[in-house]
C-alpha cells in the first residue's frame, strides 16, 4: 500500500464532492441546523405555548348561572380563567368559540351545601393541545375546590384530612443527571448521527464508484499503475470524510443548540415550560468524556457505512441505479434507531452490542444518557472494527472483479 | 514492442448460460515506431483485446507482453508504460483540465515540476489552451477529447492504445486526434489503433489485423489486404474477407 496514492485518490474525491454545492448543503448546513431545530426548537415552541396558556387569562365557557358557588368561581379564576356565560357549552367548544367549557347543574350549590354530591361537566376537544390544556386548568380548579369541601366536612365531624390518606407515596427519580436531562427524545441523537452518516457519505461513494463507471473515468484510473487496494482505501477515506463531516455537524449543532437553550431560553421560561423542555431533551448536556466517546462511535459507524456504500454502489452501472441500491439501506438505520425509544420495554440484552450498526446506535444512546458501560463500549468498538475490515475486503474484491468493473 | 500469442477471452452470459468467446486465439505483434490497426465491426473483440493488453482483463488462454513485460505477471509495470484513449472515456466534471492531468501524473509517480513541464509540452502539441483552467463539466466534446488524450500520455508512455478514439468527435477534433496518432510513433514508440472506420486505418496504420467474431481473419498492410482480395479499397477488402469467413470459403488468415 503506497499511502501517497491513497492520499491522491482521497484528495481528488474530496475536492470533487466539495465543489458540488449540494454537498455543502447536505453535509454541513442541514445536519447543523436540523437536529437543533427538532430537538430544541420543538420543545421550545411547545414549552412557550404551555407557558403562555398557563400564565395568560383564557376565556372559558360556563353554563351555570347563579348555581356557581363563590369558592369554585374563585378557584377557577385563580387558574387564570375568565368565565363567560354560554347557552350550550358543548357547541361553544365544538365551534371553537372557547377552548374549553364547564357546565354546573342548577342545584349544585344547594346539594354541596347540604353535604351531598353533584356532578359537573368539563368540555374539551380530545387531541387538541390547547383545549386539553385549558380543560386541565378547569379540572385542577375543581379538584382544589373539592379538597376544600372535603376538608370542611371532615372538620365539621372533628376529623383530620389525613384520615383519607393513611399511606403517602413519594416517587424518587433514581436516574442520573444525564438521564434526567436527556428526556424522552434523546434517541433522536443517535438516529440523526446515523442518518447523516449515511446521507453525507452517499454522494461521494456513488460518485467515486458507479459515477466513475458511468462517466468512463474508472477505466482510465485503473489503467494507471495505482493498485486497486489504494483506490479502494482512498475512496473509502473520502466517503468517510463526508459521512463524518455530516455526523460531526449534527453533533456540533446539537451541542450548540443545547448551549443556546440552557443559557438563553431556559432561564426565561417558567416551571411548566422548563419541565416540558427537559422532558423532551431540550436541556440535555454531556461532558467532554461523553463527547469524545460519541465522536469515536460516530467515526466507527461512519467507517462501516462508508465501506458498505463503496462495496454496494460499485455494482451499479449508473448513479441512479446506485441510489436505488442504497435507498433500502436507510431502513437498516431508521428501524433500530426508532426502536431505541422503546429499548426499555423491548429488553435489549448485552448481545445486542455485538450486532453491527444496532450496537453503535445503542452505545450512542447510552453515552447521551450517561449510562454507557466500559464492556459495552469495548464490545461495540471491537465488533465495528472487525466489520469495517471485512467490508473493506468485500469492497476490494468487487474492485478486482471483471464482471463488476465492466458490468454494463 | 507488443507480442500477442493465442490470446483468448470468454465471458459468461451467452444464451442458455453458455460462455461467449469474445477473443479467440488471437496472434499479432507490433514493432517499435509502428501504428498498428485493429479493424473490425462493433462486438468483434477489439475492445476486449485492448483491455487484456491494458491489464484490465485477464486472458483465459494465451500470452501477451507489452514493452517486454507480461500483461498478467507484470501488470503494474505494464500499466506504467501504456496510455489508453477511449472514445467513451469521460472526465471529472468538477476538476479543471490541469487538475485532472496533475491527478493522473501523480498516479505515475511524477513530481509536480515534471507534470507542469509535460503539460506545457502537451499544450503545444494538442492546443489545450482554455481546457487547462476550466472545469471539465463545461467542455465541448472536442475539448474533452484533448484532455483525454493528454491524460493518456501525461507520463510519455512508449505504448498507446486508441480504442474508437474519434467516436462522436466533430471534424476538427477528429483531425487533431488523427494528427496526434500519426506523429506519436515517430519518437520510437508504438500505437495500437482500434477502429471500425476504414478511412482512419488507410490514413494511419502501417499494418493491421482484421478482427471478426473474436478471430483474426486477415493481417497485413492496406496494400497487401486489397491485393489479396482483389479489392479496390480497404472497405471492399474488409467485406470480401468477412463474407468469405461467413461462408467458410477462406483460410482464416492472410499471411503478412
Amino acid at each position: 500500500m503506497r499511502w501517497r496514492h491513497v492520499w491522491d485518490v482521497a484528495r481528488k474525491e474530496v475536492l470533487s464532492t466539495w465543489r458540488d454545492h449540494r454537498a455543502l448543503m447536505s453535509n454541513i448546513l442541514l445536519p447543523l441546523v436540523l437536529l437543533p431545530v427538532i430537538m430544541l426548537g420543538m420543545p421550545l415552541l411547545l414549552g412557550g405555548l404551555f407557558e403562555r396558556e398557563t400564565t395568560t387569562v383564557t376565556q372559558i365557557g360556563l353554563a351555570a348561572g347563579s348555581a356557581m358557588p363563590a369558592e369554585l368561581r374563585a378557584a377557577l379564576e385563580a387558574q387564570n380563567v375568565e368565565l363567560v356565560e354560554v347557552e350550550d357549552p358543548q357547541a361553544a367548544v365544538r365551534d371553537d368559540d372557547y377552548p374549553a367549557a364547564l357546565a354546573v347543574p342548577d342545584d349544585f350549590a344547594e346539594r354541596i351545601a347540604a353535604g351531598g354530591t353533584s356532578a359537573v361537566q368539563v368540555y374539551s376537544k380530545v387531541g387538541n393541545l390547547r383545549s386539553e390544556l385549558n380543560a386541565g386548568k378547569l379540572q385542577g380548579a375543581i379538584t382544589a375546590y373539592q379538597q376544600e369541601v372535603v376538608a370542611r366536612r371532615l372538620s365539621a365531624e372533628g376529623l383530620d384530612r389525613s384520615i383519607l390518606e393513611p399511606v403517602t407515596i413519594t416517587t424518587v427519580d433514581a436516574s442520573s443527571e444525564a438521564e434526567r436531562s436527556s428526556g424522552q427524545m434523546s434517541w433522536l441523537i443517535p438516529f440523526f448521527i446515523a442518518i447523516w452518516t449515511l446521507t453525507g457519505g452517499q454522494m461521494t461513494a456513488i460518485d467515486a464508484t458507479a459515477g466513475e463507471k458511468e462517466r468512463g473515468t474508472l477505466e482510465s484510473l485503473l489503467v494507471a499503475p495505482v493498485r486497486r487496494s489504494e483506490v479502494v482505501v482512498g475512496k473509502f477515506f473520502a466517503t468517510l470524510t463526508f459521512g463524518l463531516s455530516a455526523s460531526f455537524a449534527a453533533i456540533a449543532g446539537y451541542l450548540l443548540g443545547g448551549w443556546v437553550m440552557r443559557s438563553i431560553f431556559l432561564p426565561r421560561m417558567g416551571e411548566e415550560g422548563n419541565s416540558l423542555v427537559t422532558m423532551m431533551g431540550g436541556s440535555l448536556s454531556v461532558d467532554a468524556r461523553s463527547i469524545l466517546l460519541l465522536l469515536m462511535s460516530a467515526v466507527l459507524l461512519s467507517a462501516v457505512v462508508a465501506a458498505v456504500l463503496l462495496g454496494i454502489s460499485l455494482f451499479a452501472r449508473s448513479f441512479k441505479e446506485a441510489q436505488s441500491y442504497i435507498a433500502p439501506l436507510s431502513f437498516l438505520f431508521v428501524i433500530p434507531a426508532v426502536a431505541l425509544q422503546f429499548k426499555d420495554l423491548i429488553g435489549i440484552g448485552d448481545t445486542a452490542y455485538m450486532v453491527p450498526v444496532l450496537n453503535a446506535l445503542l452505545l450512542m444512546d447510552d453515552i447521551v444518557k450517561g449510562s454507557a458501560e466500559l464492556s459495552s463500549i469495548l464490545v461495540t468498538w471491537a465488533t465495528l472494527a472487525v466489520v469495517i475490515v471485512l467490508l473493506l475486503v468485500f469492497a476490494y474484491r468487487n474492485f478486482t472483479r471483471e464482471d463488476v468493473i465492466f458490468r454494463s | 514492442m507488443i507480442q500477442v500469442r493465442g490470446l483468448t477471452k470468454t465471458f459468461e452470459g451467452g444464451k442458455g448460460g453458455k460462455k461467449v468467446v469474445a477473443v479467440d486465439h488471437l496472434d499479432f505483434h507490433v514493432m517499435p515506431g509502428e501504428v498498428y490497426g485493429l479493424l473490425g465491426p462493433n462486438g468483434a473483440g477489439k475492445t476486449t483485446t485492448l483491455r487484456m493488453l491494458a491489464t484490465l482483463l485477464k486472458p483465459d488462454a494465451g500470452t501477451a507482453s507489452v514493452a517486454g513485460l507480461d500483461v498478467v505477471t507484470k501488470a503494474e509495470q505494464v500499466r506504467a508504460r501504456i496510455g489508453v484513449v477511449n472514445g467513451g472515456m469521460g472526465l471529472y466534471d468538477r476538476l479543471t483540465g490541469r487538475e485532472i492531468l496533475h491527478y493522473f501524473g501523480r498516479m505515475y509517480d511524477m513530481d509536480e515540476a515534471s507534470i507542469d513541464a509535460r503539460i506545457e509540452r502537451l499544450d503545444g502539441l494538442l492546443q489545450l489552451g482554455d481546457t487547462l483552467d476550466r472545469k471539465a463539466g463545461g467542455f465541448s466534446t472536442g475539448m474533452k477529447q484533448k484532455i483525454v488524450v493528454a491524460r493518456a500520455v501525461i507520463h510519455d508512455p512508449p505504448v498507446i492504445f486508441f480504442d474508437e478514439a474519434t467516436s462522436g468527435l466533430d471534424v476538427v477534433a477528429r483531425r487533431n486526434v488523427l494528427d496526434f496518432v500519426r506523429a506519436y510513433p515517430s519518437e520510437g514508440r508504438a500505437v495500437v489503433y482500434s477502429t471500425h472506420v476504414m478511412g482512419e486505418v488507410e490514413e494511419l496504420v502501417q499494418r493491421c489485423s482484421i478482427i471478426y467474431q473474436g478471430r483474426k481473419i486477415a493481417e497485413g498492410t492496406v496494400a497487401e489486404l486489397t491485393a489479396q482480395t482483389e479489392a479496390r479499397n480497404l472497405e471492399e477488402a474488409f467485406f470480401r474477407l468477412v463474407s468469405r469467413t461467413d461462408t467458410g470459403d477462406v483460410s482464416r488468415e492472410v499471411p503478412a
